[in-house]
């Protein structure tokens, strides 16, 4: 039979395997974790007259803005460490794309502080209304996801710094990946969605 | 078709690493099922409250309402009565069923009936235990905090649960704790999931596997997939309560800007209705294995049971709406939802002609879980049927909020799910434990549950008829439900029979576990699936060989098999195939 025979013979393929199916039920639930968030926003939207109601302003976009170049500029360089790592580069070579990785991850978040400080200073606060509340529960809940991501790269340091590449180093390699460009594709979303239209 | 071989874990030598912190799905398992066991007590023992407060307005608790009420000489008070309503909800739901059927069966089942060593990520198996125990601490000691735990119902609707319906710290705990155990139960899912993809034995086709793995899967794909839309409405409402957000806030409560309650309830269903059916898959999946098993005939048309399983999972996703026909929907959306909630019952219907297609003409065996799933047969019946009058919006809006609701969804939910899992456990009790559960004291155990359990939920039927609305703490005090108090009365000694006929339950299940001394055979009940080829309790690591499967769960004589046994395996051909 077909099947039994993938048993003994293609062991370090069905870890793969098994790495990405586990992956992709992971990003599901997370997708419909902000799918929720995107549907409360909708119901606001489309019942209120006006957007933002209350006669609310926009928020500024030049920390969004700067939030996005970083973030998108992230998961590019993750993309070349990637494509290093994978390609047997030595550690003095991919080290430095893993490391910009995390220090543009880092400024995302300080681009995000700074996004809050300057909404409290306009006196735009959470409690304020339903506007504030959606401005502000997004960024909460999409930067607490991004702390998390940010430890798992960090941890991304002593499989780099390993010399062996096995199919345990391999699939760590790739979730975080999935894991850091999801949380990219989210922002995108909310950034056009939230602060843009 | 296993992907890969396992890591196997070094057999556990401390009791530490053996029973506490375990790696072994069977303890995992084991851990899940005692968990659940005191849900059920605790949650039981609220249900006593409850029906007490109903039956006897005024009165006060037996044995130990002096020592939990003093102030008010052993009377349940209102506000503890509404506090009691929300936690038997919640605990029975999350702390109880989910933990026995998903949680304890899920974890034993999967690997020993798919044919594999342990679960795909036994690391995570165990984080998912240990977070569901700190939930369980985070809602038990919310019941010791100032005000006391939460008190807007297990659907937690704001305004109730915002902060003037309960200004206490009760309500945040409780919705910190249901995000904690989502994130345990999707971790759970994640696991169950890729193990049933990916881990099958050899030869096992989707349609080879039991139909128990049939429903424990879709249930966790339900579970993967909507459990993260109730977390993110738990987070919003823990946001509204601790940082002054404005989601759920309107009218007057709302300082600017326009907050809507009934947004909770969108996203609350959208996860709830689900929900329903992520309680009750596992159990169909068990009572359609041990109705074959137990009538010797193969499952009739498991390929269609399977494939209905999958169509309501679909379609359970689509009726949300139903449970919100009073909230001003337009009436095209009512309609809508009232059109597909119908859609369920041809599924429906197809698995329970399945069903009775199974049983008729079978030699049929009345031991205890065959009792049991029969109990399921007959109470589900029962509670599918008084679901067309809820779905349909024309008798919902007389209806709802009524008792006749807490009837229906207790014989769907409750009835059915109780039933299931104690099939369960008389059934797989041997290969967990390796003792047997004493026959006789189980089937008067099914019978007096059997009795009490009708004469409460179709008492309730009758009294929500009748127009007697939930969570009101003296219904008596209108006239016109002042005739209800006899029937009301007759509720709570049925309810008094079920609660105490749970004792026999217990002492039997503590009594096999800790003093039992009659070893049981590996396959006590004679049946071919493939935990039963295997010593009884399993063993570390469960198969000695990798089965290769030659045949589907529950056929029997099958030429393939070239042993003289009616497994649907055999170990001979391994090296060859």
């Amino acid at each position: 039979m077909e099947r039994t025979a993938i048993l003994h013979s293609d062991s370090i393929e069905g870890k793969r395997l098994v790495s990405s199916i586990a992956m992709i039920v992971v990003l599901v639930s997370f997708s419909m974790l902000f799918a929720s968030l995107f549907l409360g926003y909708s119901y606001f939207r489309i019942t209120s007259p006006v957007w933002p109601p209350m006669g609310m302003e926009k928020v500024d976009l030049f920390f969004p803005t700067l939030s996005t170049f970083a973030i998108v500029l992230s998961s590019m360089t993750f993309m070349v460490f990637k494509a290093k790592y994978f390609g047997g580069g030595a550690v003095n070579k991919t080290m430095p794309w893993l490391v910009a990785t995390i220090i543009l991850g880092a400024g995302f978040m300080y681009t995000q502080f700074s996004l809050w400080a300057d909404l409290k200073s306009r006196g735009f606060y959470a409690s304020s209304g339903v506007f504030q509340s959606l401005v502000y529960s997004f960024t909460w809940i999409h930067a607490a996801h991004i702390v998390i991501a940010l430890l798992t790269l960090l941890y991304l340091i002593p499989v780099t710094m390993n010399k062996e590449c096995t199919i345990s180093e391999e699939n760590k390699v790739n979730n975080v990946g999935k894991f850091w460009h999801f949380l990219d594709v989210v922002w995108l979303l909310m950034y056009f969605i939230i602060f843009v239209i | 078709m296993a992907f890969y071989e396992q890591h196997i874990h070094p057999k556990p030598t401390t009791f530490i690493s053996k029973y506490i912190f375990s790696y072994d799905h069977k303890v995992i398992g084991k851990q899940f099922l005692w968990y659940g066991i005191l849900g059920l007590g605790l949650g039981g023992i609220m249900a006593l409250m409850i029906r007490w407060a109903l039956a006897f307005p005024g009165e006060a608790f037996p044995l130990i309402g002096r020592f939990m009420f003093p102030e008010t000489g052993g009377v349940i008070p209102p506000d503890t009565y509404a506090m009691l309503f929300t936690m038997h909800g919640t605990i029975m739901i999350f702390y109880a069923i989910t933990p026995i059927l998903i949680g304890a069966f899920g974890n034993f089942c999967i690997p020993l009936m798919i044919g594999c060593r342990d679960m795909a990520f036994p690391l995570m198996n165990m984080l998912s235990f240990w977070l569901a125990v700190l939930s369980a601490a985070l809602l038990v000691g919310s019941l010791f905090t100032p005000l006391g735990a939460a008190a807007g119902g297990w659907t937690a609707y704001p305004t109730l649960s915002t902060l003037i319906g309960s200004p206490g710290v009760g309500q945040t705990l409780w919705a910190v704790a249901i995000f904690v155990l989502g994130i345990s139960s999707t971790m759970g899912a994640i696991n169950y999931i890729t193990t049933v993809i990916t881990l099958r034995a050899p030869g096992m086709g989707y349609f080879d596997m039991p139909l128990t793995i049939w429903g424990l899967w879709l249930t966790a794909i339900l579970n993967a997939i909507f459990l993260p839309v109730l977390g993110a409405g738990g987070l919003l409402l823990v946001f509204d309560r601790v940082f002054g957000t404005q989601f759920f806030l309107a009218g007057a409560a709302a300082t600017s800007g326009t907050g809507d309650p009934v947004l909770f309830q969108h996203v609350f269903w959208i996860f709830g209705h689900p929900e329903v059916y992520i309680l009750i898959l596992p159990a169909w999946g068990i009572v359609s294995d041990i109705l074959s098993f137990f009538s010797r005939k193969p499952a009739f048309g498991a390929k269609a049971t399977a494939l209905s399983m999958t169509s309501i999972t679909i379609l359970s996703t689509l009726v949300y709406g139903h449970h919100m026909y009073t909230t001003q929907m337009s009436p095209l959306l009512t309609q809508t939802f009232m059109t597909l909630t119908m859609t369920i019952s041809i599924p429906s219907a197809i698995f329970f002609a399945n069903w009775l297609g199974t049983i008729w003409k079978g030699t049929i065996k009345f031991d205890t879980p065959m009792l049991f799933s029969l109990g399921v047969v007959f109470v589900f019946g029962l509670g599918g049927l008084t679901g067309l009058y809820l779905g349909t919006v024309t008798t919902d809006l007389y209806l709802h909020d009524t008792y006749f609701v807490v009837g229906h969804f207790h014989y769907t939910m409750a009835a059915s799910v109780l039933f299931g899992s104690f099939a369960a456990i008389y059934f797989w009790m041997p290969k967990m434990f390796g003792k047997m559960l004493n026959e006789t004291w189980g089937k008067i155990h099914f019978w007096l549950t059997m009795l009490g359990l009708n004469g409460v939920f179709f008492g309730m039927l009758f009294v929500g008829y009748a127009g007697m609305h939930r969570r009101l703490y003296d219904p008596f005090v209108y006239d016109f439900l002042q005739k209800l108090v006899p029937i009301n009365t007759f509720i709570t000694w049925s309810a008094i029979l079920m609660g105490l006929s749970q004792i026999i339950f217990v002492v039997n299940f503590c009594y096999a576990v800790f003093w039992g001394k009659e070893e049981t055979d590996p396959n006590p009940w004679k049946v071919g699936t493939l935990e039963w080829t295997i010593p009884s309790p399993a063993p570390h690591y469960n198969f000695a060989e990798i089965p290769v499967v030659k045949c589907g769960p529950h056929e029997l004589g099958n030429p393939n098999l070239t042993t003289d046994r009616d497994f649907q395996y055999q170990t001979e051909e391994l090296v060859e195939a």
